[in-house]
């Protein structure tokens, strides 16, 4: 008898199109937040507190904005699903928890230590994974 | 109360041995574990009857390969263990080797690490442990280490560039070493002239990830005297100790978990950064050398560099930071990586590691993490 295929489940969505009541025009992210000791977390899961353990674990909606702590180019790159070149960061962001993400290619090569990033959407290129792809951009001064 | 393994029997390493790390090749995994292993038991005048345990080390070989090893080396009919642990599985392997000699269970016992690389690369260390992030199929482990290598760059006003100070050093010490993967002496021109990879990361700048054996014996102060070998040659481990990683600073957790258990390996040692003569570290990447140097406290934070400079970390310098070569040199065959370390630094202690001898050599510390999650230090003196 035919086995019957398993429909993968769902992932959990990383950020939504809306963004917080501090930063309307930019999208959100979904991290959560530790009920027990306040731990600040990036993506939600209820796994458990990566800091206390507790499982009291609650989804907040976090402002797509932070500063970057560093960055750097890739020149190389094998994984499917992205060419290089392309620039990463790590964003500690204005809610907390630290991101590592994809810097937007048109503002990327301007892009420094200590700047202010925010999010934007766009086209998502890789299958199964939805219309769009978050990236961090240079805030407009 | 628990105990530390200084307050359980002391534990000698009295045999160590390698089979070379090199690119992959035909060489049955069998074949690299028995030279390694013969090595270390001649290295330690051993026969294989003596050895009453054994630690298997690997990563990337599939379920219970050491009976296929072993077997050939006479009648096992002792206990075996196999132990993967990421990057540390040589590290672990050799702790519980240690803790079963200190604890007065066997008095010898052997660490075993081996590796090859099978078609399409075979296991990998699982990271997110199925939570995703923002970019995760972007940023390889390459491109995590050049992240850091910017941002400490940026921290202490060095040029990126600086930081590859480190791969010239440790090619001038693999040079020397007929079991590194990389035998060859590279000028900074070279180490930067190789095709950009992340950030200012070149390959050479990045461990090769081969094949290969390292083996340890190590054996207790009775067993030692039970079976007539040679006191002189024997090299104590002071210390043993393992951590994992914390929330802490989760863009360099690697950093945080090894200042920590490197410390605390040294207060349970009795020593003191000041009396490291030789030290091996987990250089996957050039940058690493210098932070888990720094988390030593064998110089302040930010003064690596201008040290390397001055020729502070070379053999003949104030302290020998990767004599072996590193796993820059070396390579990182994964299973064997952290007891190869161990060889290294008891060849050292011995005053036999030949043209790489640092002068006076009596305290080491060796030190391995495992996907930044796990980390172990061990101390050995003389």
């Amino acid at each position: 008898m035919e086995e019957e295929k398993k429909a993968s489940p769902t992932p959990r969505p990383l950020f939504q199109e809306a963004g917080t009541g501090a930063l309307p025009d930019h999208p959100a992210l979904f991290g959560g937040r530790c009920e027990n000791c306040g731990f600040m977390f990036f993506p939600m899961q209820k796994y458990g507190c990566e800091s206390c353990g507790s499982v009291k674990l609650t989804e907040c909606v976090l402002t797509g904005r932070g500063k970057i702590l560093t960055l750097a180019k890739v020149h190389e790159h094998k994984g499917p699903g992205r060419e290089a070149p392309f620039t990463v960061a790590a964003v500690q962001l204005d809610d907390g928890p630290m991101v590592r993400a994809l810097l937007d290619a048109a503002t990327a090569d301007e892009t420094k230590y200590g700047d202010t990033v925010v999010t934007k959407l766009i086209p998502e290129t890789r299958p199964n994974r939805g219309p769009y792809d978050l990236r961090f951009t240079r805030q407009a001064s | 109360m628990a105990k530390l393994i200084g307050d359980l029997r002391p534990v000698y390493v009295v045999g160590v041995g390698w089979h070379k790390y090199q690119y992959p090749t035909d060489t049955p995994y069998v074949a690299m574990g028995l030279k390694a292993v013969r090595d270390a038991l001649a290295d330690g005048g051993l026969e294989w009857s003596a050895v009453e345990s054994s630690y298997i080390a690997h990563m990337r070989l599939g379920g219970a390969i050491g009976r296929a090893m072993l077997r050939h080396l006479g009648a096992l009919g002792k206990p075996l263990v196999h132990v993967e642990n990421a990057s540390a599985s040589g590290s672990t392997a050799f702790r519980h080797a240690c803790i079963e000699v200190a604890s007065g269970i066997s008095d010898v016992a052997l660490a075993l690490g081996i590796d090859k690389v099978p078609e399409g690369g075979g296991a990998r260390p699982a990271r997110g442990g199925g939570l995703r992030g923002l970019a995760d199929d972007a940023i390889v482990p390459f491109t995590s280490f050049a992240l850091l290598t910017n941002r400490y760059a940026a921290q202490f006003g060095l040029r990126p560039e600086d930081i590859a100070l480190v791969a010239v050093k440790n090619s001038a010490n693999g040079a020397l070493n007929p079991n590194a993967q990389r035998q060859q002496a590279r000028t900074l021109e070279e180490v930067l002239g190789g095709r950009p990879i992340s950030g200012t990361l070149t390959p050479l700048q990045c461990t090769p990830v081969g094949e290969g054996a390292a083996a340890a014996i190590v054996a207790s102060e009775e067993g030692i005297k039970r079976l007539g070998l040679d006191m002189g040659r024997a090299v104590r481990v002071l210390s043993s100790t393992a951590g994992t990683e914390t929330a802490e600073d989760p863009l360099n957790r690697d950093t945080v978990l090894s200042r920590e258990v490197m410390q605390r390996s040294m207060r349970e040692a009795g020593v003191t950064s000041k009396d490291l003569d030789v030290l091996e570290v987990h250089d996957a990447f050039t940058i690493e050398e210098l932070l888990y140097a720094e988390a030593t406290g064998i110089c302040p934070e930010g003064q690596f560099i201008p040290m390397l400079k001055e020729g502070a970390f070379d053999i003949g310098g104030q302290c020998a930071i990767s004599p072996s070569g590193g796993l820059l040199s070396c390579g990182h065959p994964i299973g064997p990586t952290g007891v190869g370390q161990i060889g290294e630094i008891v060849t050292q202690i011995r005053g036999e590691a030949g043209a790489r001898q640092h002068k006076g050599a009596r305290t080491g510390l060796a030190h391995m993490v495992g996907v930044g999650a796990v980390c172990y230090v061990h101390v050995l003196q003389k």
